[in-house]
């Protein structure tokens, strides 16, 4: 930290750190100050408030900033999201900003090449494509990002309507669509709140609240409160491979990927015949939940009677419950209906209105986050390859990464005649760009946040600069919009140079409708950057509960590739986006303990059978590809998956990500699901071979057994029960 | 009688500590500086700063130009601003001054070379080291010099600062031991 903050102060002007730091007098630079602020004192921090970017959660953080630099990152205890808490990712928040693998200059396509060029010739050809002189048709310019909010969302709305465009894609590999489609559909709610801290009882099916999904970290909070309770609540996770959440369950079941929803509705079934009342449902539905027996939901899960039965007793004894489904739900053909099976769950038990509650109706619908799934990316892929678009503009966002290969999504993109990709980092999108604009760190930008899902006070996320720009020849993403507005409608956009001036007119009309009449212009704006939010008051929704016929279909067997593939994301790396962040790279796994690497879990069972050993390197193979991978013998896995997690396999990306691993969704089939369109990411079918290498699995602890040596000593519960007093 | 003696021994007792404590040029009996040297390089400066007149013929002290030393772990090297305080008008005919102004009116600070340092895993604080031996003893802080002295020799005999103490483990604990400075390790290596 020293290097950063006082030491190699101008040696990290030119990003050129030393890789020693030494003692020897007069080698070492030490810069003072020009002219100091008057709170500035060297080595004692101050620190300031925003907003995180590295998941769409939209956590309040602070910054602690010493000589100018930004040290640390922790929550900021005031954000009803996170209320002071922060996560692994947000922590290496700090490795984006400082990465030597920044892109520091704009780059043009000459020669089929990418080399650098200035900001006066970048935006020149951005104003004879896409300037107020340039025709352009309708719905020939396109946006293509990741989840986007707050006014990010409203410049971008602005630049397609300047345009004359629709066309905004948003995609997240790592999202809850169907969960939402569900809720909308069910609840007329699409991002209900979650109470964990009011259950007794969590059944989750596939959900990883306390890592991927939706707000981790926000759920985290609720969870332990949840677990500290007087009458301690209790977890079971259902799913297919064991993720952080199913890590800490009283009890978890593996389940035959794909069969959730049968589950839900055997589970249904056992509720209805142990006294729960159903009346309130459609014959229809009760139809469905009759169809489906504990004998027969053994049969399709894979999980016995006995335990069916066991889950079922815990649903009814403990009340109120919460059921939640995750991406393994919702990534089958038949996602849609399985995840609706889980939430007539939450009808039947009493738990909409408890566990489940109505969400706020955001007053500003054009800051309301535009939440990405992966529907946008097969959409844009088909628009791609129709010719649909003359510029594409990508911010936050790296399809050509994600996109499974059957799509051939960056051999298409070259029916974009103009690609202006706004980065930080030379992605697999980026290299594929014509013209590429380098971005500002979040820690060097203004931004508004709101995140999709809100806790009980709705808030905006303010995102302030902690620092001065690392790189001189970088933007601000609101610089480069305000920018390319001006050059379509000057009248109205030159009067922001740039994004400063942009936030700064929007907070002023922004006081009155947030309550705030009775402060001046520059106390709210003040207030704003100090608590690094606005508060708002979003008036609750009503959830009229109308059930969904859930219409859960087994998937068949096919005996040419009869395993299914379990793309796993995780806290840490998650859907790619920080492979190239070493803290999060050498943070291991939180069920296998691997570093730096990728691997294929499966069953010992499953190893058994077709001869395979832990660290043996195996080809995975889909109908549309192939993977080499060690496997990794774990048991919490069902025996019919074969898990890969996602992050890795990188081809671009700067130097920790690029050539490491393998990437999954490569090999993914590009079926859907029926009703919403997502992309059925858990669907696809695998075959596994040897290819007779073997290689050493790089992982903490590198052993699950204490061979012998009794180092935790474990006593059972029956002798527990049998001690009183020490 | 004997009472009377007692008293005006204590007394006597009493101002010599004071005298001892006050006299110009020592550092009173209640501490015992580090001993040990340093044979340091003579290190080439962006400006060859010449500490010798600013503390020997100007008196100035060292806490004016660095103010941080009492605030802050760091004693922080003087803003540039702090220098074109007074350089703006005094010896502006002086090459080194001529060269300051330059810095000062391109907008940038001269890269100093550091002389002085612990490494990155002891954690110095120079605002207790000055609490300790100044503010809480009372010391005059008009003679801090000889307190900086203990750590950075003396800079009223140099120009620019050359290391002339060894800075090392050995060297500190052995003057935590004498003056009763913690002797916790993670006081210092943190």
């Amino acid at each position: 930290m020293k290097a950063l903050g006082l030491g190699g102060t101008a040696a990290l002007a030119g990003c050129d750190l030393p890789t020693t730091v030494t003692l020897e007098e007069g080698k070492e630079d030490v810069v003072s100050y020009l002219l100091p602020e008057e709170y500035a004192i060297p080595g004692i921090a101050v620190w300031y408030a925003s907003t995180c970017t590295q998941c769409a959660a939209g956590c309040g953080i602070h910054g602690r900033v010493r000589e100018g630099r930004v040290l640390k990152i922790e929550g900021n205890p005031d954000a009803p999201i996170n209320a002071g808490k922060s996560c692994q990712m947000g922590q290496a928040g700090l490795q984006g900003h400082y990465n030597p693998d920044r892109i520091t200059t704009p780059m043009v396509r000459e020669g089929g090449k990418l080399v650098p060029t200035t900001w006066d010739k970048a935006l020149a050809m951005l104003t004879e494509k896409v300037g107020a002189k340039a025709t352009l048709n309708a719905d020939r310019v396109a946006w293509f990002t990741g989840t986007l909010s707050g006014h990010q969302r409203a410049l971008v709305g602005n630049h397609l309507e300047a345009t004359g465009s629709k066309q905004h894609f948003a995609h997240e590999i790592v999202n809850a669509s169907v969960w939402q489609a569900v809720s909308r559909d069910m609840l007329d709610d699409p991002m209900p709140r979650i109470r964990l801290d009011k259950a007794k009882l969590i059944l989750s099916f596939g959900a990883d609240f306390l890592g991927t999904w939706i707000s981790p970290v926000h759920f985290a909070g609720q969870y332990s409160k949840f677990r500290t309770a007087a009458d301690r609540g209790a977890l079971i996770q259902v799913e297919s491979k064991m993720s952080l959440t199913g890590g800490s369950a009283d009890l978890w079941v593996a389940i035959r990927p794909g069969t959730e929803g049968a589950l839900a509705l055997g589970l249904a079934n056992y509720l209805v015949a142990n006294g729960i009342n159903a009346a309130a449902l459609s014959a229809e539905v009760r139809d469905k939940i009759a169809a489906h027996d504990l004998q027969k939901v053994a049969g399709i899960t894979g999980i016995a009677v006995a335990q069916i039965e066991r889950i079922g007793k815990a649903l009814k004894s403990r009340n109120p419950s919460v059921v939640l489904a995750g991406p393994s739900v919702e990534g089958q053909v038949q996602g849609y209906e399985a995840v609706a099976a889980i939430m007539l769950l939450n009808v039947l038990l009493g738990n909409i209105g408890t566990t489940i509650e109505p969400s706020g109706k955001f007053p500003f619908p054009q800051l309301e986050a535009k939440t990405g799934g992966t529907r946008d990316l097969l959409a844009f892929a088909q628009a791609v390859q129709q010719k649909q678009f003359d510029v594409v503009f990508v911010y936050g966002a790296n399809p050509v990464f994600s996109a499974p290969a059957a799509l051939k999504l960056d051999e298409q993109l070259n029916n974009v005649p103009f690609k202006v990709v706004l980065a930080q980092f030379p992605d697999e999108t980026a290299m594929h760009a014509d013209l590429v604009l380098p971005v500002s760190s979040y820690l060097e930008d203004w931004g508004t946040h709101v995140a999709a899902y809100q806790a009980e006070q709705s808030q905006i996320g303010v995102q302030q600069p902690l620092m001065q720009k690392l790189y001189g020849d970088t933007r601000g993403f609101g610089d480069v919009m305000v920018a390319l507005l001006a050059m379509r409608n000057a009248a109205q956009w030159s009067a922001f140079p740039d994004s400063y001036s942009y936030m700064k007119n929007v907070f002023a009309n922004m006081k009155t409708s947030v309550g705030q009449a009775a402060l001046s212009g520059d106390e709210f704006w003040n207030n704003s950057l100090q608590t690094g939010m606005v508060k708002v008051d979003a008036p609750a929704r009503k959830h009229t509960v109308k059930p969904v016929v859930p219409n859960v279909a087994a998937s068949t067997a096919d005996a040419a590739y009869p395993y299914y593939l379990v793309p796993s994301p995780r806290m840490g790396l998650f859907d790619g986006r920080h492979a190239n962040l070493p803290w999060l790279q050498e943070s291991p796994d939180q069920i296998a303990k691997v570093v730096w690497d990728s691997w294929a879990e499966m069953h010992p069972s499953t190893a058994d059978k077709l001869g395979i050993a832990h660290g043996d390197v195996i080809k995975v193979e889909s109908e549309h590809g192939a993977l080499e991978v060690k496997a990794y013998l774990i048991k919490a896995i069902h025996p019919d998956a074969i898990s890969i997690p996602l992050g890795q396999g990188h081809t671009e990306y700067g130097r920790y990500a690029k050539g490491r691993g393998v990437n999954p969704l490569k090999i993914l089939k590009p079926v859907t699901d029926a009703k919403t369109g997502e992309l059925a990411m858990y669907a696809t079918r695998i075959k596994v071979s040897k290819t007779g290498k073997q290689e050493i699995i790089i992982r903490l602890g590198h052993s699950d057994t204490q061979h012998g040596r009794r180092l935790a000593r474990t006593v059972s519960v029956d002798v527990l029960k049998r001690t009183k007093g020490a | 009688m004997v009472r009377w003696v007692n008293k005006q021994v204590a007394r006597i007792a009493a101002a010599a500590l004071v005298w001892m404590m006050t006299s110009a040029g020592s550092v009173a009996q209640d501490i015992i500086p580090p001993v040990g040297l340093h044979d340091g390089e003579d290190v080439a400066q962006p400006i060859e700063f010449p500490h010798n007149i600013h503390v020997e013929v100007n008196k100035i002290n060292c806490m004016y130009c660095h103010t941080y030393a009492r605030r802050s772990k760091v004693a922080g090297i003087p803003p540039t601003s702090k220098c074109m305080g007074c350089h703006k008008i005094i010896a502006t005919d002086k090459p080194r001054i001529q060269k300051l102004t330059e810095y000062w009116q391109k907008g940038e600070s001269p890269k100093w070379k550091k002389v002085h340092d612990v490494p990155d895993y002891v954690h110095f604080t120079h605002e207790r080291h000055i609490k300790k031996f100044v503010f809480d003893r009372d010391y005059p802080v008009e003679d801090v010099k000889e307190i900086c002295a203990f750590c950075h020799g003396q800079l009223k005999d140099m120009t620019v600062a050359k290391k002339v103490k060894p800075l090392n483990m050995g060297w500190c604990v052995s003057c935590h031991e004498k003056n009763g400075g913690p002797s916790d390790c993670w006081k210092c290596h943190k």
